[in-house]
């Protein structure tokens, strides 16, 4: 029997015993009440504590198994259990035990400092240990062992950069993490997020309190800084994290930073900052590949003490690609939704996989695609779509079929066709030769990624 | 029903069972305590659907039978009769209650919808001794968390350990811990658990007024505590508690022994002068400890207390209601403090023992 046929035999039952009984007795004596099994004419009701039980038990055991009855007559007996169930299980309820509370601030320090280092702001939970090591960020790893050896000497500073949710974070926090452990605290280690730093020095301004704040960073061994790139822009921020960053660097303390893309694609950072984030090791974290994928489910599988047969696992690497942080939550949903509705069955957790894997196509059109294009570049459309060979239309051209064949997956006559009837073949090569362009030039990756900005914000 | 008994005898438990009963307006029975004859003796009960609590008076039982009456009316009743003869009879859906002069009529509701409080027929976990076990509890009960975010945390943990239980209570800020050395128990019992912060302040209550030997009965998410005449029953919270051992600090690089009545005035004289967040602060200074406080707009006051102390100088701050807590939690003469830094938590014991533990998170210096 499935989960949603339980839910609905009980509401059917409670919309009759409601009728039997006072407003007063529904409430107290029905509330997180729930069908748990139904099994060969036993029907297994959980309530939420032993008061309920007794009472269900003994007063409206009839009443209960007529209601039942009605529905469904081949129920012959009833059994409690102590198990709370909430009423309406939304797929809400479900993921939220997958995920811990945060705990609330307090001004009071709470025993929470388990969790949170206070003085290093580390996180222990980052470890070398739970890092999974692939081809795809295996240079950044060795780095940050390099760097964990030798601190402030090897490579300084170590910039870490890579797309969402693949393991920065996790492992510059690890980085510091292991030189607390290794130097058994001699080395004063500070994990801040930018932004932190922003608003520390912002209050700090508002304080008249600069000199403090200076004192503070000047005195750290390895500063720990995630998310540079949301320096940018802030001018004041930026000038103070240079003083700071030369004095620490002056006298070889180890900084370590991270970001969602090179220094150089960092807009708005001043150059005298890029060149310096530039002057040490830096380091990618690329998307893990298919092995990298189900290495790490296992990892975390095995971290929450859960099994799940095999080939939920393959489907959800082989679905999820480019974050590994979205791919552990579709792993707590999955092992979430095993635990409470004690269903193994596949094909339903495919389905309800099917949410989080595939989210709604963004829709565009091969149109608006020319347009934003051309707009991007200053030329004309036509321009585009006509004959002329010059290069400054040339390379948009193929950037427009580029961009066709990756968002819409038109066939390449298709797409020569609607630009200005040129050969599959043409279009082929322009692909290609983006394709291969992407890897190498960081220029046009940040160009693909404004011109994606524009196409889908129309 | 007729039941005959002394005044003091039902006042005595009429009281010990109507102090659980809150006003419950969605099932108005809920008001009502249980009147009912059971094997010579009248048994009364009250719950409010996660504590239930029987007792049970000595009297004569003339004829057999139930009734459940407000227990408000009914107990202020019985406290204002004399210490004479009471006698008890159903009448319809009422209740005659004759005592010397006094004759009363109390309106009732069937006690067939009393709500069944759950039975817990399982052997006990656990006996230990009523009066010793209401004071260790005493020592950690006030700790626990009041909020509803956290539920794990709103009540006390029993846990158990070789033959030693261990109680404790945290609000994540401070922690107490009480050892019961060799208590007699089933071999069998590892499973810790969480009773609810209500249960544990009114078993301290019933404790108060009984003596002899407590039982602890575990059943399926409930628990039962059992005194003899008197029986309470209770949900258990679920969850699993924190793994709170990892915070007790193994070590300490500052030691301060101290008389406990002299810390304990000097703290509350600096709570006066304390600010918003009740912060006040301990000074380790050239072999002696000072405790001081500021406030902007009150003033300011200081004072040293006469103490040994091992370690260099430290200064940490802490909310004295805390600290206040804890030291009179704490019945030896002496006490000793100890300390790693201002940012890591102060444990208080009681000096020369060791079955007490209570330990203190500073406040965060600005």
């Amino acid at each position: 029997m499935n989960f949603m046929l339980h839910e609905e035999l009980w509401q059917t039952a409670l919309g009759e015993i409601e009728l039997n009984i006072s407003r007063a007795n529904f409430i107290t004596w029905f509330r997180d009440t729930g069908i748990i099994k139904n099994k060969d004419g036993v029907v297994t009701i959980g309530v939420p504590n032993g008061f309920s039980k007794e009472w269900l038990e003994n007063k409206y055991n009839k009443l209960i198994l007529r209601a039942l009855r009605n529905t469904s007559n081949n129920i012959k007996d009833l059994r409690f259990i102590i198990n709370p169930v909430t009423n309406q299980p939304s797929m809400e309820k479900i993921f939220k035990t997958g995920i811990k509370k945060e705990p609330p601030a307090s001004l009071d320090q709470p025993f929470e400092e388990l969790v949170v280092d206070k003085e290093t702001n580390l996180n222990p939970k980052y470890k070398f240990a739970n890092f999974i090591v692939g081809s795809f960020n295996e240079l950044a790893q060795a780095a940050a062992k390099a760097v964990v050896g030798n601190p402030g000497e090897l490579y300084n500073p170590l910039f870490i950069y890579g797309g969402v949710g693949l393991g920065k974070t996790h492992l510059i926090q690890a980085i510091g993490n292991e030189i607390v452990e290794k130097y058994k605290k001699k080395k004063k280690v500070k994990y801040i997020s930018s932004e932190k730093f922003t608003s520390e020095l912002v209050s700090a301004l508002h304080n008249g309190k600069v000199e403090d704040f200076k004192e503070k960073y000047r005195q750290i061994d390895v500063l720990v800084i995630d998310d540079v790139q949301f320096l940018a822009g802030k001018e004041k921020t930026q000038e103070e994290f240079f003083h700071a960053f030369n004095a620490l660097y002056q006298k070889n303390k180890q900084i370590i930073l991270s970001s969602d893309r090179p220094p150089r694609a960092i807009s708005t950072l001043e150059e005298r900052l890029r060149s310096r984030f530039e002057g040490g090791m830096i380091a990618d974290i690329s998307q893990p590949d298919m092995e990298t994928r189900l290495a790490i489910l296992k990892c975390k599988l095995a971290e929450k003490k859960a099994t799940l047969p095999d080939d939920i696992l393959n489907h959800l690497a082989t679905n999820i690609q480019k974050n590994i942080r979205e791919l552990e939550g579709a792993l707590n949903r999955v092992i979430a939704l095993n635990n409470l509705s004690f269903t193994t069955d596949k094909d339903k957790i495919f389905k309800i996989l099917n949410d989080i894997i595939s989210p709604p196509k963004k829709l565009t059109h091969y149109k608006i695609i020319i347009q934003a294009v051309a707009e991007f570049y200053d030329v004309n459309t036509s321009e585009l779509i006509n004959r002329c060979r010059k290069k400054e239309v040339a390379y948009p051209r193929q950037i427009a079929m580029y961009l066709i064949r990756e968002e819409l997956k038109k066939s390449f006559p298709f797409i020569g066709e609607k630009l200005g009837g040129r050969d599959h073949t043409t279009v082929m090569y322009a692909c290609d030769k983006m394709q291969k362009e992407i890897q190498s030039n960081e220029t046009l990756q940040q160009e693909i990624v404004l011109i994606k900005e524009r196409i889908y914000s129309k | 029903m007729r039941f005959v008994c002394l005044q003091e005898n039902l006042k005595k438990d009429l009281n010990i069972a109507q102090n659980i009963i809150g006003r419950n307006l969605t099932l108005p029975i809920l008001n009502n305590l249980l009147l009912q004859t059971e094997e010579g003796r009248l048994k009364i009960s009250a719950t409010n659907l996660e504590i239930g609590v029987s007792t049970w008076t000595s009297g004569k039982v003339e004829k057999d039978g139930a009734i459940t009456c407000p227990a408000r009316i009914l107990a202020s009743l019985v406290n204002n009769l004399p210490n004479k003869k009471v006698e008890l009879e159903v009448k319809g859906s009422n209740l005659l209650i004759k005592c010397e002069s006094f004759k009363t009529t109390i309106k009732g509701l069937p006690a067939d919808d009393f709500p069944i409080i759950p039975k817990i027929k399982e052997t006990p976990l656990m006996e230990v001794e009523n009066g010793f076990f209401k004071d260790a509890l005493n020592q950690v009960v006030g700790v626990t968390a009041l909020s509803e975010s956290r539920p794990e945390i709103a009540g006390v943990l029993f846990s158990f350990e070789r033959n030693d239980l261990k109680l404790a209570a945290t609000d994540s800020f401070r922690l107490a811990e009480k050892v019961i050395f060799s208590v007699s128990k089933k071999p069998d019992s590892k499973k810790p658990l969480i009773v609810p912060q209500r249960t544990a302040q009114e078993l301290i209550r019933i404790l108060g007024e009984r003596e002899g030997k407590l039982k602890i009965i575990l059943g399926h998410n409930q628990v039962l505590f059992d005194m003899g005449e008197t029986q309470l029953v209770s949900r258990l919270i679920e969850g699993q508690y924190p793994d709170y051992q990892q915070i007790i600090p193994k070590s300490f690089n500052y030691q301060v022994g101290v008389e406990r009545e002299l810390l304990l005035n000097s703290v509350r004289v600096a709570g006066i002068f304390s600010s918003k967040v009740n912060n006040i602060t301990l000074v380790l200074k050239k072999g002696q400890l000072e405790v001081l406080s500021n406030d902007a707009d009150l003033g300011e006051n200081r004072s040293q207390v006469a103490a040994e102390i091992k370690g260099g100088d430290l200064e940490v701050n802490f909310n004295y209601r805390y600290i206040l807590d804890g030291l009179t939690n704490i019945s030896s003469k002496k006490v000793f403090l100890g300390m790693n830094s201002e940012s890591s938590p102060m444990v208080i014991r009681p000096a020369g023992e060791d079955d007490y533990l209570y330990i203190i998170m500073p406040i965060k210096a600005n």
